[in-house]
């Protein structure tokens, strides 16, 4: 037989339902959001880990301009370091989408299918392996040349051979960049194929593993030794790179994006453990009357604790039966998402222990922990003060400057405007200050993640536009080799809408270190240097941008130079151009992309040290209008007129497209954090929508005082709103200051994820306006409901209420 | 049923020989109302018959549970009758729903509370204010010269811009009567209003319903107090939920 103290905790949690629901769903928004977070964290983790195991990724490639055949392949197979090594044909071709556009495409060539030893393609849907004269297309790239398996696509070869090819299927690689962050498609044909389109049999790209993969030093020691190997053997190696060990492509940003989560995951931590503190406090000032009774009647301390913690125990758990199964199915839901994204397989969905853990101890510890605080202050109370219903309502105004402020004579100028049920809820908010704060704090971090979500999104474009004021024109041609440099941009001039010209010269090359060990490929872009130059200076670090009369002069990526100790501004920089050592001097170091270092020199001087005077293999073109559609047409244009006398043209970019590709890759980054802002933002507004509802149950009797006194439903609930509305107003404008530095970090945590410096800043103003408009929203639906049960309340229900 | 003339200084204004009223502020006709609870059903009123005339002073009187609160309920529209008809200055009140009852009451009645019921975080003046807002008697532009006036009256001038809790019982009582008299209603209700007073403040409140009864205000007032009930013209004493009797004081 239960006591019966417990059946007044029993008919507490079950006699007032509606407050009942109000607590467990408040608490449960918060512990949902953490699971989601924490929950979707380890599975990508662990999906991605797994899934490029899976591949056998390779430690690093290597490739070479002229083809090679199985027995060298064999060759680097029998060499101690090298653990696997497997060879594939790269062929840079181009491929005509629905809609007429020609974009550049990865061919791969494999000659065998069915035993791919590294970086392992899979069969994803339709015919494996691809069948003689057709194609497979690799899954997340099917999207960027607007095509479906079934349908014919046209393949245009370096060679200049078009054939007419069918998608026969999709592969799954996780090992390329996921094509519509890149922008570039990958197809996979047979050498049968390859023959039809008047290619010979060879390959040209090694992936090598080495011994020990994990070790990256040693990795990128072997590659050179296998590039090393190459070189003796005649082959010219154009690029060779070391992968990170154990990290796909896009392993850089998904780990910057799993940092945002796991921030946010923090953040919605504290959310979860606000809004229980709030729920709880709240509940507890509405029971220190009934406290007081039992005091009266003998309760001692430790019986009405105990009472009070079981049942908010209960709560706990009650919130915790809705939140863990909610924040499973949203945790697979949001990692699918990311998974096909960053296009990796996940194979388990298992939800990790530890976030059973800390939801439990946020859903079970902390709302007794925070029990403690009211509830010893309810103690401090005598009995008969805590029974008192001499005063209306809880929470004391007119006690600090603000309420002051807000009160009296103060306020008496504006006596003839019909403000007072304003001036009540503008002084409500200010009612209850402990929830206020408690509420805010929920409320403005949600509106500073929000805002700053924008703010990364303005920031990257901010970031893109820098990077692309450096090219001062419309397109970009890379020649398939290099040409008379004065030959093209004579003939670039003759095409219509052509306004302006400029070449530069581009060479792989690699950073030799002291110890004589060599760096990954490292690009060297050698843009001519004068006053209309085509190409300005990228944004500087330090330093100095190149002069018309640098010679050795080299200007470097200041995250280069976090990689390259050794390395320093005004110091040498041994670089390797063609098998030959030159030194350089680092003039300048610039805000770039980490995972692709370009460094610039001086195109006359290069030239001269490599045999190529008056030559270049990519021409600058700045056309008369700049508009896409102008762009394009004297682009298509000024291709045809190069394959007609005979430049073959091999990569085409206009500046349009490349932003266009930049921001679409970073609007799917921060649409994903803006799915998690609206997320806490959600939490927020339920948490306002929690202290709202209990804000009503307190002032039950001044509701009653409202409508005796002649408010209409409409009076009543617009005092509710209203309120609402001002703790919104008051958060939008915290938010919106806490924004600042928050948004800093997360372009600090991005930047350095995804391009090894911080992005620019940029505040959205957009985003700060569009986000008072959605508080004010969230704040009226949040206060609507409590509102309109307010309203709906009866005088004589509301007047006999404790 | 309870028969209202049951006292010998009972008179019966404004009624003819079939019960019709005219000229009556209040109109109570067989008003039953019957509360149900898992603990049973209670009536609290059983089929009771009242008529106050315009500017009378009335008290009720009766123990605790007969009924007396919630007859002032019933006639403020704060609680709906289970049968029977509630006239107020002509209007079937019992007719109304929550919403029109509330505007009505906001027009047309000031209601008293044992307890103050001001709003904390309004000034004393800004109560009087809310009211006359939701009232809408006065225009706009008078209304801060009408609360300033209605405190003057009650003797609370000096304190319109403090807030509730600067005040003591009895002033804010005098407060609330003030923001009773906001919108200039027809009918004063009060519920036990010195109830919570000391009796230095008992009687200065006291004085007040007097004063305003003087001026032609009608005022119903429930006390358990059998010496202020006597200084009210009527009194009226209920039991079980019925007018055991009723008789004028002066």
């Amino acid at each position: 037989m239960l006591r019966a103290r417990w059946y007044k905790v029993i008919n507490d949690l079950f006699g007032n339902k509606t407050r009942t629901l109000l607590i467990v769903l408040s608490m449960s928004v918060g512990l949902f959001a953490l699971g989601i977070i924490l929950s979707a964290r380890t599975i990508l983790s662990d999906g991605l880990a797994e899934s490029f195991a899976t591949i056998h990724p390779s430690s690093g490639t290597v490739r070479t301009t002229e083809l090679f055949d199985e027995d060298f392949i064999q060759s680097v197979r029998k060499m101690e370091e090298v653990q696997d090594v497997d060879a594939r044909r790269n062929i840079s071709a181009r491929v005509q989408t629905a809609s007429g556009e020609w974009k550049n495409i990865t061919i791969f060539v494999v000659a065998d299918y069915d035993d791919i030893r590294v970086n392992k393609v899979a069969s994803q849907s339709g015919a494996w392996p691809p069948p003689e004269r057709e194609i497979l297309i690799e899954r997340a790239a099917l999207s960027v040349i607007e095509a479906q398996v079934g349908d014919v696509v046209l393949v245009r070869f370096p060679n200049d051979v078009e054939r007419r090819v069918r998608i026969a299927g999709s592969a799954y690689d996780p090992a390329q960049l996921p094509a519509q962050i890149d922008g570039t498609p990958y197809g996979y044909i047979t050498f049968d194929t390859l023959k039809w389109f008047g290619e010979p049999y060879g390959f040209n790209e090694l992936h090598v593993i080495a011994t020990h993969p994990e070790n990256k030093d040693w990795a990128q020691q072997v590659v050179n030794r296998v590039k090393d190997k190459a070189e003796k053997s005649g082959y010219t190696i154009p690029m060779s790179m070391t992968a990170e060990p154990g990290q796909l492509p896009m392993d850089d940003v998904l780990q910057g994006i799993l940092l945002l989560m796991g921030l946010l995951g923090v953040l919605s931590l504290f959310l979860s453990i606000f809004l229980v503190v709030n729920t709880v406090s709240a509940l507890l000032t509405q029971q220190k009357r009934q406290i007081g009774v039992m005091k009266a009647v003998g309760g001692s301390t430790l019986q009405i604790l105990g009472m009070y913690l079981v049942m908010v125990l209960a709560y706990g758990v009650m919130a915790l039966l809705l939140a863990i199964p909610f924040g499973a199915y949203g945790a697979r839901e949001l990692s699918s998402v990311l998974a096909v994204f960053f296009n990796f397989d996940i194979y388990s969905m298992d939800i990790p222990q530890q976030t059973y853990l800390i939801q439990a101890a946020v859903g079970l510890i902390l709302p007794v922990l925070a029990s403690l605080v009211p509830f010893i202050s309810s103690l401090r109370i005598s009995a008969a003060e805590a029974m008192s219903s001499y005063t209306m309502g809880r929470g004391r105004f007119g006690k600090n400057w603000i309420d002051q402020l807000l009160s009296g004579a103060n306020l008496w100028f504006m006596r003839n405007l019909s403000i007072r049920s304003i001036l009540l809820s503008v002084r409500n908010t200010f009612r209850n200050k402990g929830r206020l704060t408690l509420t805010l704090v929920t409320l403005t971090l949600g509106s500073a993640t929000f805002i700053s979500v924008f703010n990364v999104r303005a920031s990257l474009t901010s970031t893109v536009e820098d990077m692309i004021k450096w090219f001062n024109c419309d397109v970009m041609l890379t020649f398939d080799r290099t040409y008379r440099a004065d030959r093209v941009e004579f003939d670039a001039l003759s095409v219509p809408g052509v306004a302006q010209t400029d070449v530069w010269i581009q060479l792989p090359t690699r950073f030799v270190r002291s110890d004589d060990s060599e760096s990954g490929m490292v690009y060297m872009f050698a843009p001519t240097v004068h006053a209309e130059s085509l190409i300005v200076s990228p944004t500087i670090a330090e330093g100095r941008w190149l002069m018309p009369g640098d010679d050795n002069a080299v200007v470097v990526p200041s995250a280069f130079l976090q990689d390259e100790p050794e390395l320093h501004l005004g110091g040498d920089m041994m670089l390797k151009l063609d098998g030959k050592k030159h030194t350089f001097k680092i003039v300048g170091t610039y805000v770039g992309m980490a995972f692709l270092p370009l460094v610039y020199t001086n195109y006359d001087y290069i030239t001269q040290i490599t045999n190529r005077v008056g030559e270049a293999d990519a021409l600058m073109v700045k056309m008369e209008r700049h508009d896409p559609a102008y762009v394009d047409a004297a682009t298509r244009a000024l291709e045809d007129h190069f394959e007609r006398i005979g430049v073959r043209v091999s990569m085409v970019s206009t500046i349009n497209n490349e932003r266009t590709e930049a921001e679409a890759s970073f609007d799917a980054i921060v649409a994903l954090l803006l799915v998690m802002a609206i997320l806490l933002a959600l939490v927020g507004g339920l948490g306002l929508m929690g202290t709202m509802s209990i804000n009503v149950l307190e002032r039950t009797r001044e509701i009653g005082v409202l409508r005796a006194i002649g408010a209409p439903n409409r009076g009543v609930a617009l005092v509710f709103i209203l309120e609402g509305v001002v703790i919104g107003l008051m958060s939008w404008a915290m938010g919106g200051l806490v924004a600042i530095p928050m948004s800093q970090g997360l372009n600090q945590a991005l930047g350095q994820a995804v391009m090894g410096v911080p992005l620019t800043y940029s505040y959205s103003m957009p985003g700060l306006w569009l986000w008072l408009f959605i508080v004010v929203l969230l704040s009226v639906l949040a206060s609507f409901i409590p509102a309109r049960n307010a309203s709906s309340l009866t005088v004589r229900e509301v007047l006999a209420y404790e | 049923m309870q028969e209202s003339n049951s006292h010998p200084n009972l008179h019966k204004p404004g009624s003819d020989q079939t019960g019709k009223s005219f000229g009556h502020l209040v109109d109570l006709r067989e008003v039953v109302k019957t509360y149900h609870s898992s603990a049973g059903t209670f009536t609290a009123l059983k089929g009771v018959d009242l008529k106050v005339e315009s500017g009378a002073f009335v008290s009720i009187i009766g123990k605790s549970g007969s009924g007396k609160s919630t007859l002032i309920n019933i006639i403020t529209g704060i609680d709906k009758p289970t049968s029977g008809e509630i006239i107020v200055d002509g209007i079937p009140v019992h007719e109304f729903n929550e919403e029109q009852v509330a505007v009505w009451r906001g027009q047309s009645v000031g209601v008293i509370f044992q307890f103050f019921q001001l709003l904390p975080t309004l000034t004393a003046v800004e109560n009087i204010l809310l009211a006359m807002d939701y009232g809408g008697h006065y225009h706009r532009i008078e209304r801060p010269d009408q609360a300033m006036h209605l405190l003057e009256l009650v003797g609370m001038a000096e304190h319109a811009h403090h807030l509730p809790s600067a005040l003591s019982g009895g002033q804010q009582q005098c407060v609330a009567i003030a923001r009773a008299l906001a919108n200039n209603p027809v009918l004063l209700t009060a519920d036990e209003p010195t109830g919570n007073l000391d009796s230095k403040s008992t009687e200065m409140v006291f004085r007040l319903f007097e004063n305003l009864a003087v001026s032609g205000k009608t005022i119903l007032m429930v006390t358990h107090d059998n010496e202020l009930a006597e200084r009210a013209q009527r009194t009226i004493r209920l039991v079980d939920g019925r007018i055991q009797d009723e008789f004028g004081n002066r």
